[in-house]
């Protein structure tokens, strides 16, 4: 089953830090936020300086949106209106491929996935893919499970 | 042992009933647990010279307060903040006591937190039915996640998966509350409930059900703290502060999704220091509050301050460990799981009563500290209540901690 989330009930505001990263969606790319000066990639956008080494000379990565589930939920009392008609759905936690850095720092991010609850599991490889919202200004990425793996993990009742 | 140890007190303690709703104002809410409060001390309005309160913009102000009971302040302060705040305000009322800004501190929370404002944004009616998503919010309430059990859910989640322990550990702790709130007449919950009870109640946010969720509900709750010197003149004897930690956070703590080990809880940064500075180990610890605004805030803390190894707290909690007259009995009132929500006050008031020997339980002589200690009979005050660990949560990444012992100890 598609989940569906009714867009015409939510309403993102960015911000002069976020404003790029939501321009990015719009042209189907997946924005982390970069320093300039060490390297370090964190997420979210709107995080000014530098957690490593406090630069605010700050720059975009351009991701390939892809990654691991690292966990999820699964919503079924929805609190946003958007949602009402999407429960249950699947809220992951996604570890980015390429944002590992060489001291063991990560950069993990969250989004809905277009699977069921049925297809989720930690550990499977998942993909973004963009979302048009009926707002031109705001496109939202969603993410799909994109293959399969060893050693997953599902919670079981 | 610290510096400041035993040196402060909590001296007075109340709260109004919980309500569902109030129809009430959180200034009216506020005056009447803090008169409580006094009235439980023996202190006049004349008498309490400094104010502190958090909130989320979601409640009246000391500023408020302090005119309607007619207090002339020294020293006042509304701050931001939810779960843990309290035995934070109470670490800041020490060192503002010592360094003689203030001699005797009210600190109150103040919340219709079911009528008005509920966490992660629901309205009393349903859902909210057109959300605006601005600053941090634009990052969560388009991917339909704001309330803390969906928020807290991901850290759940990946704790069963990392640990194998199951949601029969999160349903002890459900069982354990709501059998203390079985003893505590002011509980809005107060039917025994049992395991399975908890495996068949209906799905909130996978891992969390409804009976891993706190009942919110529109309530005030207060402290009095004040020095060691004064509260020996007043109406109870002394529970003394011996240590804690405040507000400690873990790094990147606005978004602790990146952090390497999620469920890794801001606990972890802060007991050792609590321990050393009350002079005392997990053994000493006669009974704990544990912030429960979802069972497994509970669990995960347990482990995190130290009462049992990493990823040991499934196992830690199973067999009614939790529950009075076993092995460390936890939130006697019932907590926010059954007793009813106040951010965290309500354990540190049910602890000072515990302390005292003056749990308000269904003991006709209670007040006297006479009590049956027969459970049949509604009696839940601790046979041995000498040290409390208290242990309080914001989320993963802010944590704090009171140590508290009554005068037997």
């Amino acid at each position: 089953m598609p989940v569906t989330i009714d867009y015409s009930k939510l309403r993102i505001l960015p911000d002069s830090d976020t404003h790029e990263w939501w321009a990015a969606t719009r042209q189907h790319k997946y924005l982390v936020r970069k320093c300039n000066r060490c390297g370090h990639k964190w997420f979210p956008p709107n995080l000014p300086a530098c957690s490593k080494c406090t630069s605010m000379d700050i720059d975009w990565f351009e991701t390939s949106g892809k990654g691991v589930i690292h966990s999820y939920v699964v919503v079924t009392q929805p609190i946003v209106g958007a949602f009402i008609g999407a429960v249950p759905y699947v809220v992951a936690i996604i570890e980015l491929d390429d944002c590992k850095e060489d001291d063991g720092s990560i950069t993990r991010v969250a989004g809905v996935l277009t699977n069921d609850e049925s297809e989720v599991a930690i550990g499977l490889p998942a993909e973004v893919l963009f979302e048009e919202t009926g707002d031109p200004k705001i496109v939202m990425p969603r993410w799909r499970i994109s293959g399969t793996a060893t050693n997953t993990w599902k919670f079981s009742e | 042992m610290g510096a400041l140890t035993d040196k402060y007190c909590i001296v007075g303690v109340g709260e109004t009933p919980h309500m569902r709703p109030s129809n009430r104002t959180t200034l009216s809410m506020a005056c009447e647990a803090i008169t409580n409060a006094m009235a439980d001390a023996g202190l006049q309005a004349s008498d309490i010279d400094g104010m502190t309160s958090y909130q989320a913009a979601d409640s009246t102000t000391s500023a408020h307060v302090a005119t309607a009971l007619g207090m002339r302040l020294n020293y006042c302060l509304d701050i931001f903040g939810g779960g843990s705040s309290t035995e934070a305000l109470v670490a800041h009322a020490i060192g503002l006591i010592e360094a003689g800004y203030a001699k005797t501190i009210v600190v109150f929370r103040s919340m219709n937190g079911r009528s008005g404002r509920r966490m992660g944004g629901q309205i009393p009616g349903g859902p909210i039915p057109v959300a605006t998503a601005s600053d941090d919010n634009q990052f969560n309430m388009g991917w339909g996640w704001t309330t803390p059990a969906q928020r807290f859910g991901m850290s759940a989640m990946r704790y069963l998966h990392d640990t194998g322990c199951t949601t029969k550990a999160f349903a002890e702790i459900a069982v354990a509350h709501r059998y203390h709130a079985s003893l505590n007449p002011k509980a809005r919950f107060r039917q025994p409930i049992t395991i399975e009870d908890h495996q068949r109640s209906r799905w909130v946010v996978k891992p969390f059900r409804l009976l891993d969720c706190c009942q919110e509900t529109d309530v005030s709750a207060a402290i009095i703290v004040t020095s060691r010197e004064r509260a020996y003149d007043l109406k109870h004897p002394p529970v003394f502060i011996m240590g804690g930690y405040a507000r400690t956070m873990t790094e990147n703590p606005q978004w602790n999704y990146s952090r390497p080990v999620i469920h890794y809880v801001a606990g972890n940064y802060g007991w050792k220091r609590a321990f050393g500075m009350a002079g005392i180990t997990h053994d000493d610890v006669d009974f704990v509050s544990c912030y429960d605004a979802f069972t497994f805030t509970t669990l995960i803390q347990l482990e995190a301050n130290g009462f049992c190894g990493q990823g040991e707290a499934g196992e830690f909690v199973k067999g009614g460990r939790l529950q009075i007259d076993h092995e460390l009995p936890s939130n006697l009132s019932g907590g926010h799981l059954s007793e009813g929500y106040t951010h965290g006050v309500q354990m540190v008031i049910e602890n000072v009563r515990q302390l005292r020997y003056r749990a308000d339980d269904a003991c006709p002589g209670w007040r006297e500290g006479k009590h049956t200690y027969d459970r049949s009979k509604g009696c839940r005050q601790l046979r041995k209540a000498r040290i409390c660990c208290g242990m309080a949560w914001g989320w993963e990444a802010q944590a704090s901690c009171l140590i508290l012992r009554g005068m037997a100890a």
